[in-house]
């Protein structure tokens, strides 16, 4: 069932999931084989989502509206090789759209969201697992104190990069961007990330 | 590499440890097609509306290009052309000067036949 993608060297550490004929079928639209696709990839999505928009209650949302974007844009793949970059590209977007109408709301519902951490912290039990949460939680806010220092797009691409482990090959697919012009980005975004760090380091707030 | 380099290093590898694993709901994958069935709807209306007003576009362009080439023939037909120009040119140029001739007789003709 899982194969490796042979063909492409830049893809040669991440597995693709699902066989290049089942994505054939869902291009040709094929609904089982889509829901094949979907059940392959939908807890890979559901993570990056997650890292990406950084607000659990929203993350399925979000992956939701991937595969359906994916449903309606699977005709335009060129070929099945190129599916992975494909998904990464639906994933970036409604993530980035998703933020951008976050962005118009309020700040109440920031609130809103540390209140409903906090339940959450609050209704864990046992003293240990209720320190590993507030260490993650607290990794969580610095993390995102810091990505404030760069726009969404920064914000998205650094995490692509530092988080999800993708290759400057990969991102390049992603993007369509040219690898030269995503690596000067990629190091203005983590210098200012960097030098918010090394502000928090010598404040002591990390 | 400085320290702070690989602290950060270290800081994006626990905030990827940090962030919490999402399981997919019972509801996800019914709940994708659902938002496909609506949009199929929505782009089935949207066709229903669409393709009368194309096809009324399109013959509309059609008959304005028909009327263009039919008005541009019948234009380049009724039209003088050059030498026909020339020549009405040339007669009222004739014209003129044989009426000025004739409308204003030289005063010393007159004299003579007195």
């Amino acid at each position: 069932m899982f194969i490796k993608s042979r063909q492409d060297p830049v893809l040669k550490s991440r597995v693709m999931l699902v066989e290049r004929e089942t994505i054939e079928k869902a291009r040709a639209g094929d609904a089982a084989a889509f829901n094949q696709v979907v059940l392959a990839y939908r807890k890979r999505i559901l993570g990056t989502v997650s890292r990406l928009i950084g607000r659990p209650e929203d993350v399925e949302d979000v992956a939701q509206e991937v595969f359906v974007r994916l449903y309606y844009s699977l005709d335009q793949l060129r070929t099945p090789e190129v599916f992975e970059p494909w998904l990464y590209r639906l994933t970036v977007n409604a993530s980035y759209d998703y933020l951008r109408r976050a962005k118009r709301r309020s700040e109440s519902r920031m609130a809103d969201l540390s209140e409903q951490q906090v339940m959450m912290a609050d209704s864990l039990a046992g003293g240990r697992q209720e320190d590993e949460e507030r260490q993650k939680s607290q990794t969580r806010e610095f993390m995102d104190a810091l990505f404030r220092h760069v726009s969404e797009e920064d914000r998205l691409l650094l995490t692509l990069k530092e988080v999800e482990g993708l290759s400057l090959k990969e991102l390049e697919k992603v993007y369509g961007v040219n690898e030269n012009a995503l690596k000067v980005r990629l190091f203005r975004a983590r210098q200012r990330v960097l030098k918010a760090y090394e502000r928090a380091v010598a404040n002591g707030s990390f | 590499m400085t320290d702070n380099d690989s602290g950060l290093n270290d800081l994006f590898q626990k905030y990827r440890a940090a962030c919490p694993e999402v399981e997919p709901g019972a509801n996800f994958m019914p709940g994708i097609w659902q938002r496909i069935e609506s949009r199929h709807s929505f782009r089935f209306a949207f066709q229903q509306i669409a393709r009368p007003l194309m096809a009324g576009s399109a013959a509309l362009v059609l008959l304005l290009v028909l009327l263009s080439i039919v008005s541009n023939e019948h234009a380049r037909l009724t039209a003088p052309s050059y030498v026909d120009a020339l020549i009405a040119e040339h007669t009222a140029e004739k014209t003129y000067y044989t009426e000025a001739i004739r409308s204003t007789p030289p005063s010393g003709e007159q004299m003579d036949q007195r």
